[in-house]
């Protein structure tokens, strides 16, 4: 059995936002709620969903880049969840993130030799001796040449660029590394190439990787376990074959239905979701699915479903499912 | 050939091709030219009357003519230029320096800070530009020279007898106590609009301090805005000089500026127009090529703005 590396439970986050002349109208954004899973060492876990489901909050909240609201995440045995910034320091160094937009995730006033440099001058890792090799190193890492050290980011492709955040992240020597849509906003074949960089550092430094997407098929390519979340919950968690093969949950199956297919003769069960996500500003009570859901009963629209393990290694959050077979209705 | 690029260098591209922003630029050069090298420049000494040439026209001798009391005009203007001038820069270099300071904190950390700074702000803001500026020159020119008199009196130290320091300290600081609101307001914007942006939450992941991240990933992005600003500001700084001075409210006779020679021009311009146009121009020429400069660097700057 592999090791846990980061222990999730419960992580929340909400937004305050404060509306009206003087700020009397409180609304809160539901973000994430309850997001409770192990990210295992040198495993891939990958988080899919629609767009303002929690994905993107998940990262950054164990990152600490948002505050959550709520929650612990365990990293070395201590709980970096809500850290301030000194006490977060630290463990900057092991958790780094890569961004999804190669065009602002660069600082345009920065040579990308300067960009690099700075964790590893920050942190201490080389000396400044040491730095012009440390530097090619990580270039090298990454595909690019030890002249690239000299540019700006303008100056530079948008795969290249995101070689350089990639190479950003390195330069801090991590154990982990959140890939927040970190390929969604490039071409096609230039995905490709920077999907197969990930996967060689993986293997090349023993990486972790929460991997933050929305193309499905990416997705069931590179990971080891997928997690699908709704509206700010996690609704499956699986093996990724797994989910897949036999997905449990009538979001994730929805979800599965709509990849397209590049067979045109084959049989197609499409299954079509009704109506529209419902606002996180106002989330439905209970299971936040159950709007939309073909399955719900009475007991979804008040009762919020546990995150059980229905199967080995296998979790979901739904009143319909009990075993492998979703049809069975447990009595709530 | 690799020729690292960058935005000064691709927005010197740009101004190259704005003919009124070049022309402006020269004359500010050719201003700096003049207000640095003044004293080898002048044809006459400033203060120097001759007072059997009073009030003559422009000729070969005097070419811009004598004031009233038989003082070279162009010398005057001269020594004119490096008033402005010295005002301007310090004036500016104050003001943004408050504003920057103040807008980038207010901006980064927001907060409690932000709310008071910007509550600060509005109220300098509200504040009668001519009003404060004369009331701290009633209030305080007085004092001030009283002081340094007991204190040349205490030392012999010739400093304290340098009326013209006292002067300029007053018309800096009290210039340059309204002028800095635009500068923190606009500061704040940039800062606050920067903050979110990827690349300084990337230098947050990488547990660089806060201290590092506003000083290496917030300013230097904040600054093309902040250069158009000065640049125009300059411009005001030297209009507001000349308008305080041409009131009796900022440099002192004989210390020659531009707006009371304009002030000492008017009231002879029937007999000596020369006295009232030489300044007059000067003044409208210098103000103008500031903003065309303002207004190229604004286009070279912000290419997006461009057709």
């Amino acid at each position: 059995m592999t090791q846990t590396l980061l222990s999730i439970k419960g992580l929340s986050k909400r937004f305050d936002l404060r509306a009206g002349a003087f700020g009397q109208t409180a609304i809160t954004v539901h973000a994430l709620d309850d997001f409770t899973a192990d990210i295992r060492a040198g495993e891939t876990l990958s988080l899919v969903g629609e767009s303002g489901c929690g994905k993107s909050t998940t990262g950054f909240c164990l990152l600490n880049l948002h505050r959550p609201s709520g929650g612990s995440v365990i990293y070395d045995g201590q709980d970096i969840a809500g850290l301030d910034e000194d006490a977060m320091r630290p463990f900057r160094r092991d958790l780094q993130i890569v961004f999804q937009d190669p065009y602002s995730t660069l600082n345009p006033r920065m040579t990308i030799g300067e960009a690099l440099s700075e964790p590893i001058l920050f942190h201490k890792l080389a000396t400044k001796a040491e730095l012009p090799a440390r530097l090619a190193q990580l270039l090298a890492d990454v595909g690019l040449t030890p002249a690239f050290a000299r540019r700006y980011p303008h100056e530079l492709s948008g795969g290249q660029r995101q070689r350089v955040a990639i190479a950003r992240a390195l330069a801090c020597q991590p154990r982990f590394i959140v890939c927040d849509e970190a390929i969604s906003a490039l071409d096609v074949s230039v995905q490709a190439q920077i999907l197969n960089l990930l996967l060689d550092l993986q293997d090349k430094y023993g990486l972790t990787y929460l991997f933050i997407a929305h193309d499905l098929a990416v997705v069931r390519h590179i990971s080891d376990r997928v997690g699908v979340m709704y509206l700010g919950r996690l609704a499956e968690l699986a093996p990724a074959r797994d989910l897949f093969a036999r997905p449990l949950h009538p979001y994730t199956r929805a979800l599965l239905s709509a990849v397209p297919e590049p067979d045109p003769r084959a049989a197609r069960s499409r299954q079509r979701l009704e109506g529209e996500v419902p606002s996180p500003l106002n989330p439905p009570q209970g299971c936040r699915f159950h709007t939309r859901c073909p399955l719900a009963r009475d007991p979804c629209k008040t009762k919020v479903p546990a995150w059980r393990e229905v199967a080995p290694d296998h979790r979901v959050a739904c009143h319909a499912v009990t075993g492998k077979d979703q049809t069975n209705w447990e009595t709530p | 050939m690799e020729q690292p690029t960058n935005l000064w260098r691709d927005a010197w591209k740009r101004l190259r091709r704005n003919k009124l922003a070049l022309a402006g630029l020269a004359v500010v050069a050719f201003l700096v030219f003049v207000a640095a090298f003044g004293p080898w420049l002048a044809p006459h000494d400033y203060l120097s009357q001759n007072l059997d040439l009073r009030s003559v026209p422009p000729q070969a001798a005097h070419w811009f003519g004598t004031d009233d009391l038989g003082r070279d005009v162009l010398s005057r203007l001269i020594y004119g230029a490096r008033t402005a001038f010295l005002v301007a820069v310090a004036v500016t270099l104050i003001a943004v320096g408050i504003g920057v300071i103040l807008g980038a904190i207010a901006g980064f950390y927001g907060g409690t800070f932000d709310r008071f700074v910007m509550w600060f702000t509005d109220m300098t803001m509200s504040v009668p530009q001519l009003l404060l500026v004369v009331v701290i020159n009633a209030s305080l020119k007085q004092p001030i020279s009283t002081w340094m008199e007991t204190q040349y009196l205490a030392s012999l130290n010739p400093i304290w007898r340098n009326t013209m320091l006292a002067d300029f300290v007053l018309v800096f600081g009290s210039m340059a106590l309204i002028s800095w609101p635009p500068y923190a307001r606009l500061v704040r914007a940039q800062v606050l609009s920067i903050r979110s942006r990827p690349y300084v939450t990337a230098a947050r992941a990488l547990g660089l301090t806060n201290r590092i991240i506003l000083a290496r990933y917030v300013l230097p992005n904040a600054m093309g805005p902040l250069v158009v600003a000065v640049s125009a500001g300059l411009g005001t700084a030297m209009v507001l000089e000349s308008a305080f001075s041409f009131l009796g409210v900022g440099v002192t006779p004989p210390t020659p500026s531009w707006g009371n020679m304009i002030s000492d021009g008017l009231r002879v311009w029937t007999n000596s127009p020369h006295l009232l146009v030489a300044p007059a121009a000067v003044l409208a020429v210098v103000t103008v090529a500031f903003n065309f400069l303002g207004d190229g660097l604004n286009d070279a700057l912000n290419p997006k703005g461009q057709k």
